[in-house]
């Protein structure tokens, strides 16, 4: 089995504590994403399955066994550094063929193995050029043969793409997956941009300040965040988040109230206590300037024009939140009426910020909701 | 994170003291171990064949401090220093700002001239310019004679000789202090020069108030060499050409610590004047660092 | 107009300084080839009217001075060679390795450097007559076989290489040594290549050191070979000293016309970030 699994791994410079006690199970073939602001601790923990950072305290585990002190050379990593690591004194040929030649692997096999890395990542004609003669993405692409034509089991990169312009971003990420289809490596991915863990990643390990706050999928990430970390980081703009009280049915926010369907209030009546944080996405929310029940009224305050979206950000007594929106954009300083799609929402404990849960059945309550419970809210206004 | 070196994780670090071993290795013996052997011989006198040493506690400390001498020595190692700073760190710094500000073509053919001296032995240096100073049939006495000028002997005069060595040894520590500094001076933002010249600030008060603070860590390291290094290459010439003279007019700390091991044989003296000169410079380092504390500007 | 009048009055002072500093020089090189006569004479012609080979002919009678060169060189080179080994060891240990004590290691090493040479010349005097290496050249090279001037500007210089590549080789598991001979050295060749000019011709150019350890004729080196011909009335052999001079000057210049640009750029990097 070529997977890793940290057992309460920590990593300490001196009275600073980078990696604060992780678990965490990469499992043999899958590809992990680390992500995280800068300063989480995700690169260190990369580095230390490459065993370019010591572990301070815990276990890390390779292939079943512990490798804290066996050396990088030991592990049977390869790794593609952010700023690629090429040697700018040797030729593309020799940087990727140097680890080889110093394993002292049979020539013919060496020429084979560098054959097949350089043409597979359209390489071809540039073996004996140097890395400053380079393009970006040539320069990138060469990083990966080196780390290829390794062939270990276990596939390291450190933000590969973070100095490529966008276009060759996006290409290039659909290159990476379709090489680790190939060969099935274990693939632990680091980066900070989440657009490249959704679709990098079977899954996603998200960090901040040392801590793994949440590991699962993509589409968990995003639609059933474990917490209010998760929630804020993944998404752009950034999902809204405010302090909830729930009263007898209603959830009073930022001084206003709504109420929310029957299901959600079982399930916030089963976590217990009557504070929570509440979110909802700024794609799953609805705002208009004509009167809407069971809304929240708020002023808008600036709208930011994203060509095929508008984003309007708009002043809650004093909270702002953000809807994202296709027509009927309000004008600033207009009030306006905001809605979230019931489906779409997410609870937290006030206390540990870990989500509530789900109701199970969610599908019939989106914006509807809002009729149904036309008649309880006209009794409630009386 | 970076600083972090990688090889405590590779748990060998007995490695590293196996690469620094040879250097310190060479150290000790010819660096530490003397360092220490001298301030034990500076308690004894003995005169380096006799098979043993008197212990005389303090007795060449209060001897050295109680010698007139001494302060001739003294006086003549400031005068050293002063002439040597002003030639090798006032000019060096007022040239640089002047190529930097107003000169740009030829720049890297100028450093390349001025530096050139530094690489040629000390001693053809003195050669050179006892011929050329030389006060009868010397090229610049011969000038002189056109204009009905006669130049002293300048080797037997006291005061004369001190300058005139002095001048020698910048002729070779010049070129390597003007290129570190211009260097500190061509690194100050050219940017934050321009700001400064859009609001038409005086070129001299750009010198004060802009270059003079933001490449103080370059000048501070040359003042500090100019004097640590100066006075040592000052030795040179003193030994080639007037050996101290006249009447130890011309001989400083260095040349003295010198004299009397290797000219009087007096082992114990000597080492107490090296030892002087040593807290010397510890006190001048001192001086330096607390000035770096206070504010003396890091690009980085 | 008025800034290129300016600029030139600025060209015309430097040039006056360049002049003071190399016409020692050029007068060496013409009085090396006149005839004592000639340059008495002519004293102001730089291009000697009948050149002469005389002086240096009567250098090579006079004394062993294809000796005394090959002591030069030999003293040179091996300080060189070792310095250079001893200092490149010592800085890779500094950049890439953590220790106990290493950076206060590195301050006592780097502090040397201002440590006057009267301090340590009686007990090193002692030390190299107790090892039988008075009037040996190996006593003018012992204690010199590291250098804390090359451990700062190669430790400087190692620091610009990114450490990933590093990084990079530590994964394919490279020894140390091959570290070092297939991507340190090639990186900071520039550095290393002025550093040991540097050595060199410092060693080349020493004094002090060989002054109290050298003894006889056979042992001399230049700088001692042309002690001899000092005097300050300029004396009878003046020529000749000239042509020694040029002798003692050829090699550090010669070298240092071919690397200038490096050495200039090595000795930059020693003043900045001290």
């Amino acid at each position: 089995m070529k997977d890793i699994i940290f057992d309460h791994v920590l990593k300490a410079y001196g009275k600073n504590v980078v990696v604060k006690g992780l678990n965490l199970n990469i499992c043999e073939g899958e590809r992990l994403v680390l992500l995280g602001p800068s300063g989480c601790g995700k690169s260190t923990t990369l580095r230390m399955i490459a065993g370019l950072e010591n572990i301070t305290d815990g276990q890390l585990y390779m292939d079943g066994r512990i490798v804290n002190d066996i050396p990088s050379g030991k592990r049977n990593v390869s790794m593609v550094f952010q700023n690629y690591a090429l040697f700018p004194h040797m030729t593309v040929e020799d940087n990727i063929s140097y680890g080889l030649k110093v394993q002292k692997v049979d020539p013919r096999e060496i020429e084979e193995r560098s054959k097949a890395a350089i043409s597979m990542l359209d390489l071809n004609g540039l073996e004996k050029r140097k890395p400053k003669e380079l393009s970006g993405g040539q320069r990138q692409r060469v990083a990966l043969a080196r780390a290829l034509v390794k062939r270990s089991d276990y596939f390291l990169l450190d933000e590969p793409l973070s100095n490529l312009d966008a276009q060759l971003r996006v290409h290039s990420r659909k290159e990476l997956v379709k090489i680790h289809e190939m060969y099935h490596q274990t693939f632990v991915y680091v980066t900070h941009d989440q657009v490249e863990a959704m679709t990098v990643g079977h899954r996603i390990a998200l960090m901040y300040d040392g801590i793994l706050q949440t590991i699962d999928t993509p589409s968990n990430v995003y639609n059933r965040p474990a917490n209010v970390y998760a929630a804020r980081f993944i998404g752009a703009p950034s999902t809204n988040i405010l302090e909830a009280n729930l009263n007898e049915g209603k959830l009073i926010m930022a001084g206003q109230h709504i109420v929310p369907p029957e299901v959600w209030i079982q399930k916030m009546k089963e976590n217990g206590g009557d504070m929570f944080y509440f979110g909802i996405r700024p794609e799953h929310t609805k705002i208009t300037t004509d009167y809407m029940d069971n809304a929240l009224k708020g002023i808008v305050r600036y709208t930011e024009d994203y060509g095929n979206k508008v984003g309007v950000y708009f002043d809650i007594n004093g909270k702002e939140l953000i809807s994202v929106c296709d027509n009927n954009v309000p004008a600033t300083g207009e009030k306006v009426y905001f809605t979230p799609d019931y489906s779409k929402i997410h609870l937290f404990d006030y206390k540990t910020e870990n989500s509530i849960g789900y109701p199970e059945d969610l599908s019939k309550h989106n914006y509807g909701v809002v009729y149904e419970l036309r008649g309880r809210l006209a009794g409630d206004r009386s | 994170m970076n600083r972090i070196s990688l090889k405590k994780q590779n748990g060998d670090n007995g490695r590293a003291y196996l690469y620094i071993l040879p250097s310190l290795l060479v150290f000790a013996i010819f660096m530490f171990w003397p360092l220490f052997r001298t301030i034990y011989l500076s308690f004894f006198d003995w005169n380096m064949i006799k098979p043993d040493k008197k212990f005389v506690g303090f007795e060449n400390y209060i001897e050295l401090f109680q010698n007139p001498l001494t302060y001739k020595i003294l006086g003549n190692t400031a005068a050293y220093i002063l002439i040597l700073l002003v030639i090798n760190f006032v000019v060096p710094y007022i040239l640089s700002f002047i190529l930097s500000m107003m000169i740009k073509k030829g720049q890297n053919f100028y450093k390349g001239i001025i530096f050139l001296p530094s690489v040629i032995s000390l001693v053809v240096g003195s050669i050179l310019y006892m011929w050329i100073l030389n006060p009868i049939s010397g090229p610049l006495a011969i000038i002189a004679q056109v204009f009905g000028v006669t130049l002293p002997v300048w080797s037997k005069s006291e005061g004369l000789a001190l300058v005139v060595l002095s001048l020698i040894t910048s002729w070779k520590v010049f070129g390597y202090n003007f290129i570190v500094v211009l260097a500190g001076v061509t690194g100050v933002s050219q940017e934050v020069i321009e700001a400064a010249r859009i609001d038409d600030v005086p070129m001299h008060k750009v010198f004060w108030d802009i270059i003079l603070p933001m490449s103080s860590a370059t000048g501070l390291y040359v003042f500090i060499i100019t004097i640590v290094q100066g006075l040592q290459y000052v030795f040179t010439p003193i030994k080639v050409v007037t050996q101290g003279g006249p009447n130890y007019a011309s001989s400083n700390l260095i040349y003295h610590s010198y004299h009397e091991a290797f000219v009087l044989y007096r082992t114990g003296m000597s080492s107490a004047f090296s030892i002087i000169t040593l807290v010397l410079f510890i006190l001048l380092l001192i001086i330096g660092f607390k000035l770096v504390e206070k504010g003396v500007y890091y690009e980085n | 107009m008025k800034t290129e009048l300016n600029s030139m009055k600025w060209h015309i002072l430097i040039i006056i300084i360049v002049c003071i500093l190399i016409i020692p020089v050029v007068f060496a090189v013409s009085n090396s080839f006149k005839t004592l006569a000639d340059a008495f004479s002519n004293m102001f012609n730089i291009i000697p009217a009948n050149p002469t080979l005389e002086n240096y002919i009567h250098v090579f009678e006079k004394l062993p001075f294809l000796q005394i060169t090959i002591n030069t060189f030999f003293i040179a080179a091996i300080v060189t060679g070792f310095k250079i080994i001893t200092s490149l060891l010592a800085a890779y240990a500094f950049v890439y390795f953590h220790f106990r004590g290493k950076n206060l290691l590195y301050f006592v090493l780097i502090s040397t450097m201002f440590i006057p040479f009267t301090v340590i010349m009686i007990p090193n005097y002692l030390t190299i007559s107790c090892m039988g290496f008075r009037d040996n050249l190996w006593g003018v090279i012992l204690p010199q076989l590291s250098d804390a001037l090359g451990i700062f500007l190669l430790r400087q210089s190692m620091r610009t290489i990114p450490r990933s590549l590093i990084e990079a080789a530590y994964l394919e598991n490279v020894s140390d040594f091959k570290i070092i001979k297939d991507i340190i050295i090639p990186l900071v060749k520039p550095a290393l290549i002025s550093t040991g000019i540097i050595f060199f011709i410092n060693s080349w150019n020493e004094y002090v050191w060989p002054v109290l350890v050298l003894k006889s004729k056979e042992n001399y080196t230049l700088s001692l070979a042309l002690q001899m011909f000092i005097s300050a009335e300029g004396g009878t052999e003046f020529t000749i000293a000239m042509a020694v001079s040029v002798m003692t000057m050829l090699i550090p210049l010669v070298l240092y016309i071919i690397f200038q640009k490096h050495i200039i750029n090595t000795f930059t990097m020693s003043g900045i970030k001290g």
